[in-house]
Parts: structure tokens; C-alpha cells; sequence
């Protein structure tokens, strides 16, 4: 009897392991490959709604540093009291731990129904498989909407096929930033040819101090370098056949031109550009150790926490006299929101984001965390010269091309990294780099089918 | 009859042991293998096979030949330093040459570096070999060594040894206190009777207290070995395989292959070779260790 009682027992104990361990199994599986099943059926799953009248939204976004986090927390808040019947459930994480840890949530259920989406390749990828809800129909259901978003920025989270994935959150560029004050005692003028910029870093260096701060230790920042110099050495047709992964060749001899370009620069930086992140060489910029700094607009935010009482300016980038591209070109991209092809809630999220990304929020946005969305008119009332010339910068360009690490295939783009950190540091030369780079894209025209 | 009863009780008592060994170390490894045929992403709806060409991109690739450098340079060197170094350090610490409270307070600063999380030790190292604000640059300045300053995380021969040399200091102390249990565990007669013997200190350790502790040190070697090959953190934390690839190793490739590079089959690929690496050292080190032999 004792003996049956302990068999009885070790069996229900081992079935009771190897249930809770099916059980494990069964979410692995589908962290991966199974994804892809569920995608097909995602909708079906979906489709019953959140227990009573509560819908939960979840969302996911990379800003979690202040003042941008507490801001999103707060404008959540108020449409969450604003709308009872709407919950939301957010979660965020830094850029680079974001860009991997959207990639496994965004097959899989627990894909979140509104997040964060680069424009350019990184989206795209997603769209291949469908995982993008299209905004287009909801954008011409509402023509006021459409309108009210300006078109430049809107046209990056556009496809090709004309096909619009997501709606910005801030709006960026590259521009120099320069010291006013190093520029006035040296009596230097803003640069507008590429011939000028090199006489100005000569005087520069010629007075002792280091011209260029540029920290390279994370690879895009050196990436920014070459996507603006690609903009005017390569024409626009060849460069939008190579950034397409399928028929990407990078042949053109502008790509080794604008790495000569870039290596002309390479002597005047800091020492050690590959050592540094970009957050420390722009310490030596707003510390006064260095003249110029290659940032985006929305670096602003820190340049002026870092240093509050700086006077800087900036410069858009030279203009290479004879070069084959396009100088009118301004490098950025808006960053913004993206809706899953799965949402059980595609009316609530578009709501939503008509609000969170419209003029009203937008021009709070840009009071106090000195970004701006895509919404027309949310410079009204801005006080700050800086933010205002910012937003000019924006405002005033004809054509965005974003940034070249969101532009590139991913293999494309960590060979182009990688190069572009060797020929920092002198090992590679331009010709060779290219070679390699070329090796990749071609690889790479197999790989996206 | 009774007998065969009696006989099914311990397999019982194996089977959750085994489904859980099963489910979560060969199931994995085994399913590891099949995605390593395929091109998928993490996110895709379809696999592509593509039979053994992720092997063929993976041995062709570039990056290959300095992955594997990098890592044979971490295993060999930190054999030398963790393993070599760290059981010398424990046998001074084991040797009749320290008071007692000396030694407890030398092994607890030796083992310390290895309680602190590694993101952190790579954060603090990033700004040790800063080129312009760290602390390693002006430490050679403020000692008239000016002229051995580099840019250390940034030149692209000097990387992958600033990011061993972390590790060393992180994880000798470690395998310092591993030792020292092991050591502690060898029985005071036989000690003795090499003294009454004859025996000096160097006579003892070479002949009494190494062998006597040679499982332990096997076991050591092994770690390190195996650590040595999916090192990851340490390089995730600060140069991210870079400057151009020149820091890069298995771990990280596999990494950014996975969640990068949308290249799941790529990244399973490297996690094979992986395997196959680490279970082909341990094998043949139980092997010339003869274990379970003294």
C-alpha cells in the first residue's frame, strides 16, 4: 500500500514536470521560427478582446531617458483619464537594445500594438513580412490629418509603392555646430564650400586647438560622415539602386571619392576617434577643446545642458564644388511610430496617435523637451533662437535623405561600419574598403530575396 | 516478478531530471543544428534552406580568421593568467609564508572583481582607457610615460588585449579562490609527512598538493577554456568588436548575426561551431588529465 502511495506520487510528480516543461517548450519554439506561423494566423488570436470594456494598448518606445520619458508618461496619463475605456501599457529601452529587442517581440503575440519604427530599411524589413499595419487608407479617411503633417517628413515613412508605415515623433537632421566665439577670435567665417572648410581647420589647427570632435567607438557616428558625403559624390539614382538591397553594387567611383573626402578630415579630429563615443567627443566640443562638432539637431537638448552658456552656431555641410551628387540634400530622418499589422485595436491606436503626434502635443513637445514632431505650426510660440534656427533647418529643406545606417541592408551597413572605422584609423584604403563593401552588397542581393 | 516491479522505481525518479535536460540542453542544441541550414530572421514567416552555405559564409567570411585569433588569444592568455597565475597566487595563499588574517583579508580582495556585474566592469574600464579623459592615459602622464600613451579601446592591434587584460583582472581571483578550497582540501598528513621527509615548499606543491588538487584544476581549465570561447559581455560592453573588426569574437557575431543582421541561420551556424569547439577541448582535456585517476 505505502509502496503503491509512493508510485502514485513519483508518477504525478514526473507528469507534473514534464507538463510545466511542454509548457516551456512551447513558448521557445515560438520565440523563433514558429513566429512566422503566427503571423499568419495573428489576427484570429487577436481578435477577442481584453476582459470587460478595458482595451489595452501596448506600447514601446526607445526614449527612456528624462525629459522625454516623464513627457511621454505624462501626455499617457491625460489620454488615459481623457478616455477611461483605454489602458496603456508601456515599456521602453535604449536605442541599441531596442533596435534587437523589437526584432524578437515584433513576430511574435506579444508584439506590441503601437512602437517605435526607424524609417527607411529597418521598417521595410518589417513590411516584407507584413508586420506594419498601412496608414495610407486611415491618412485619406482624414485629409485635414494628412495635411496637417508636414510633407517632407512624411514622404520618409512613405514606401516606394507609396505605402505610409508611421507617423513622426521627432524630427532630426545633421548639421556642424560650431563655437561662435573661436570662430569671432580667429575671425573665421561659416564655410559653404568643401575648399573653405579645409582653410578653416587649418586656421583652426594653426591656433592650437584640436579642430573637429568626432568619437567613432560605436560606429554610426563616422556612418554620418560618409551618408553626407555619398549625398553629394554619388547621384541620387545610383545611390537609391545601391541602398536597395536586391540590386545594391556600390560601384560607383563617388563611394571611394567620398572616402578620400573623409579621410581628408580624418587629421583634424581628436585624437583616438575610435576610441570615444560620440557622447564624450561632444563633451570636448561644449568644454571648448574643440571647434566643431557633426551632430544632430536634437543634440541641442544636450549641448545645453552640458554647457549652458555656450554660443555655438551651426553650418550645414560644405558643398563639394564639382561633385556628381546632390548638395541640396540634408541628412536626417524623422523618428517615429509604427502600428502592428496585429493590433486588435487599429481605430484606438490611430486616435491615439493623431493626438500624441498632432500640433497641440507637438508644440508642448517642443516647449519643453526641445523636439519637434511632424505636425505643422509646432514652432509657434517658441522662444529659443536656437531651437528656432533648428527648426528652420528642418523646415527649409527640400528633400530629406536619412541617415545611411538606417539606409544600408544590415550586413551592407556592418561592413560599411566597419570599413569606415578602419580607414579612421589608417588601416584600409579607400579602393579596398570599397572592394570589401562590394563583396557584401553582392552577397546581400542573394540574401534579401 | 517482485524484482522487475522494484526496477521501474528509478527511472521514474530520472525521468523529470531527463525531460529537463532534454528539453532545455540537447532539444536546443539539436534544433540549433537544423536552423543552421536555413536563412531566417527572428521575425520572418518562412525559413529558406539553404543547405551548408551559412557554413560556407561563416568560413569564408572576413571577420573568421580574427574571431577565432581573438579567441584562441583570450583562451591561451587567460590559461597563463586566471589558471597559471591564479593557482600560484593560491598557493601562496595556502603556504605557511602569511598570517591567517593577512590571507583571509588578500582573498577576499582578490575575488571581489569577479562579484561586480560584467556590463559594469566593461562601463568602468570604457572610461579607464578613455583616450582623452581616462584614467589609464593619465596615470602614464603623471608618470613621465607620456610616450606610451594610446588610444588603447580604439587601435585596432591593441583592442582585443585591453579587453583580455580586463578579464584577467576580473576573474583571477576567481580561479585564486576555487584553488584555495581545493588546496584546503588536500589532507594535512600527507603535507606533513613530505615535511618530516624533507620536502620543501616548492617540493610539496609540485608533488603533493597539485596532484592531490588536480580535479579542481581541471575543472578550472575548463571553465576558462569554455568561457574563453563564448566570450561575449566583456566585448559587447566596450568596443562592440570594433575598431573595425578587429576586436571581434564568436560570441558577438553570433549575437549580431542573430539580432543585427536578421541572419538566424548564420548565428546558429557559429553556435555549432561553438559547441563543437568547446565540447572537442573538454573531451580532450578529460582525456590527458586522465580524470578520476590519481
Amino acid at each position: 500500500m505505502k509502496k503503491n502511495l509512493k508510485k502514485t506520487l513519483s508518477i504525478g510528480l514526473a507528469a507534473m514536470m514534464a507538463l510545466s516543461l511542454a509548457g516551456c517548450g512551447g513558448s521557445d519554439t515560438s520565440a523563433t521560427p514558429a513566429a512566422g506561423d503566427t503571423a499568419a494566423g495573428g489576427e484570429a488570436s487577436q481578435a477577442a478582446p481584453a476582459s470587460g470594456d478595458v482595451k489595452t494598448i501596448k506600447l514601446f518606445h526607445r526614449f527612456p531617458d528624462d525629459p522625454c520619458n516623464a513627457f511621454i508618461e505624462k501626455k499617457i496619463a491625460e489620454y488615459e483619464a481623457a478616455h477611461p475605456d483605454i489602458k496603456f501599457e508601456v515599456t521602453s529601452a535604449q536605442n541599441q537594445p531596442y533596435k534587437e529587442k523589437i526584432k524578437v517581440v515584433v513576430g511574435s503575440d506579444e508584439c506590441p500594438d503601437i512602437f517605435f519604427s526607424f524609417c527607411g530599411e529597418f521598417s521595410e524589413r518589417f513590411i516584407r513580412e507584413g508586420l506594419l499595419m498601412d496608414l495610407t487608407p486611415y491618412l485619406e479617411a482624414d485629409p485635414e490629418w494628412k495635411e496637417s503633417l508636414m510633407e517632407t517628413q512624411m514622404d520618409e515613412y512613405t514606401t516606394a509603392d507609396g505605402m505610409v508605415y508611421g507617423i513622426p515623433f521627432r524630427l532630426d537632421a545633421k548639421e556642424f555646430f560650431y563655437n561662435v566665439d573661436m570662430f569671432n577670435d580667429l575671425g573665421l567665417e561659416v564655410p559653404e564650400t568643401w575648399d573653405d572648410f579645409i582653410k578653416v581647420l587649418d586656421a583652426i589647427q594653426a591656433s592650437g586647438v584640436v579642430p573637429i570632435a568626432e568619437g567613432n567607438q560605436d560606429k554610426w557616428p563616422g556612418a554620418h560622415y560618409l551618408g553626407a558625403l555619398n549625398e553629394q559624390c554619388v547621384p541620387d539614382e545610383v545611390r537609391a539602386k545601391d541602398y536597395d538591397p536586391k540590386t545594391g553594387e556600390f560601384t560607383d567611383p563617388g563611394y571611394v571619392e567620398a572616402f578620400k573626402y573623409y579621410q581628408q578630415l580624418v587629421p583634424y579630429m581628436n585624437m583616438g576617434v575610435n576610441g570615444m563615443t560620440h557622447d564624450m567627443a561632444r563633451l570636448g566640443f561644449t568644454n571648448g577643446q574643440n571647434a566643431i562638432l557633426f551632430a544632430e539637431l536634437v543634440e541641442i537638448t544636450n549641448i545645453k545642458q552640458e554647457n549652458p552658456d555656450m554660443n555655438w552656431g551651426m553650418f550645414k555641410f560644405p558643398v563639394i564644388e564639382g561633385a556628381k551628387g546632390n548638395p541640396d540634400l540634408v541628412s536626417g530622418a524623422p523618428e517615429g511610430f509604427a502600428i502592428s499589422s496585429k493590433t486588435a485595436y487599429p481605430d484606438e491606436c490611430i486616435e491615439f496617435l493623431k493626438w500624441f503626434l498632432g500640433p497641440e502635443t507637438g508644440a508642448q513637445q517642443a516647449a519643453e523637451v526641445g523636439w519637434f514632431n511632424a505636425s505643422l505650426g509646432v514652432d509657434e510660440g517658441l522662444t529659443d533662437p536656437s531651437l528656432v534656427s533648428a527648426y528652420e533647418v528642418i523646415a527649409n529643406a527640400k528633400k530629406m535623405d536619412i541617415w545611411f545606417d538606417n539606409a544600408l541592408y544590415s550586413t551592407v551597413c556592418d561592413e560599411y561600419l566597419t570599413q569606415i572605422s578602419d580607414i579612421t584609423n589608417g588601416d584600409v584604403t579607400p579602393e579596398d574598403a570599397m572592394a570589401k563593401i562590394q563583396k557584401v552588397a553582392a552577397e546581400a542581393q542573394n540574401l534579401a530575396q | 516478478m517482485k524484482k522487475k516491479k522494484t526496477n521501474l522505481t528509478p527511472y521514474l525518479y530520472i525521468i523529470p531530471g531527463l525531460l529537463m535536460v532534454l528539453g532545455l540542453v540537447y532539444i536546443p542544441v539539436i534544433v540549433n543544428l537544423v536552423y543552421s541550414l536555413f536563412h531566417l530572421s527572428s521575425y520572418s514567416s518562412s525559413m529558406r534552406f539553404v543547405g551548408l552555405d551559412n557554413y560556407r559564409r561563416l568560413f569564408t567570411n572576413d571577420t573568421f580568421p580574427i574571431m577565432m585569433r581573438n579567441n584562441i588569444y583570450y583562451c591561451v592568455i587567460s590559461l597563463i593568467v586566471q589558471v597559471g597565475f591564479g593557482t600560484f597566487l593560491a598557493l601562496l595563499l595556502e603556504s605557511k609564508l602569511a598570517g591567517e588574517r593577512f590571507k583571509t583579508i588578500c582573498r577576499n580582495i582578490y575575488f571581489i572583481p569577479s562579484l561586480v556585474s560584467l556590463t559594469a566592469v566593461g562601463l568602468m574600464f570604457n572610461f579607464i582607457y578613455n583616450p582623452q579623459l581616462g584614467m589609464l592615459n593619465a596615470l602614464l602622464k603623471n608618470i613621465g610615460m607620456a610616450n606610451l600613451q594610446q588610444t588603447w579601446l580604439g587601435d585596432k592591434n591593441l583592442a582585443i588585449f585591453c579587453i583580455i587584460a580586463m578579464s584577467q583582472w576580473q576573474f583571477t581571483g576567481y580561479i585564486t579562490l576555487l584553488m584555495v578550497v581545493a588546496f584546503q582540501n588536500v589532507p594535512n598528513d600527507y603535507v606533513e609527512a613530505a615535511i618530516i621527509d624533507g620536502a620543501g615548499p616548492v617540493r610539496r606543491a609540485l608533488s603533493i598538493i597539485l596532484p592531490l588538487a588536480k580535479e579542481q584544476l581541471l575543472v578550472c581549465t575548463i571553465i576558462t577554456v569554455i568561457g574563453a570561447f563564448k566570450l561575449f559581455t566583456e566585448v559587447y560592453s566596450t568596443t562592440v568588436g570594433g575598431p573595425g573588426n578587429s576586436s571581434q569574437v564568436l560570441g558577438l557575431f553570433l549575437y549580431q548575426n542573430a539580432f543585427l543582421h536578421d541572419d538566424m541561420g548564420m548565428a546558429a551556424a557559429t553556435g555549432v561551431l561553438i559547441f563543437i569547439i568547446t565540447v572537442t577541448a573538454s573531451i580532450f582535456q578529460l582525456k590527458i588529465s586522465r580524470s578520476g585517476e590519481v
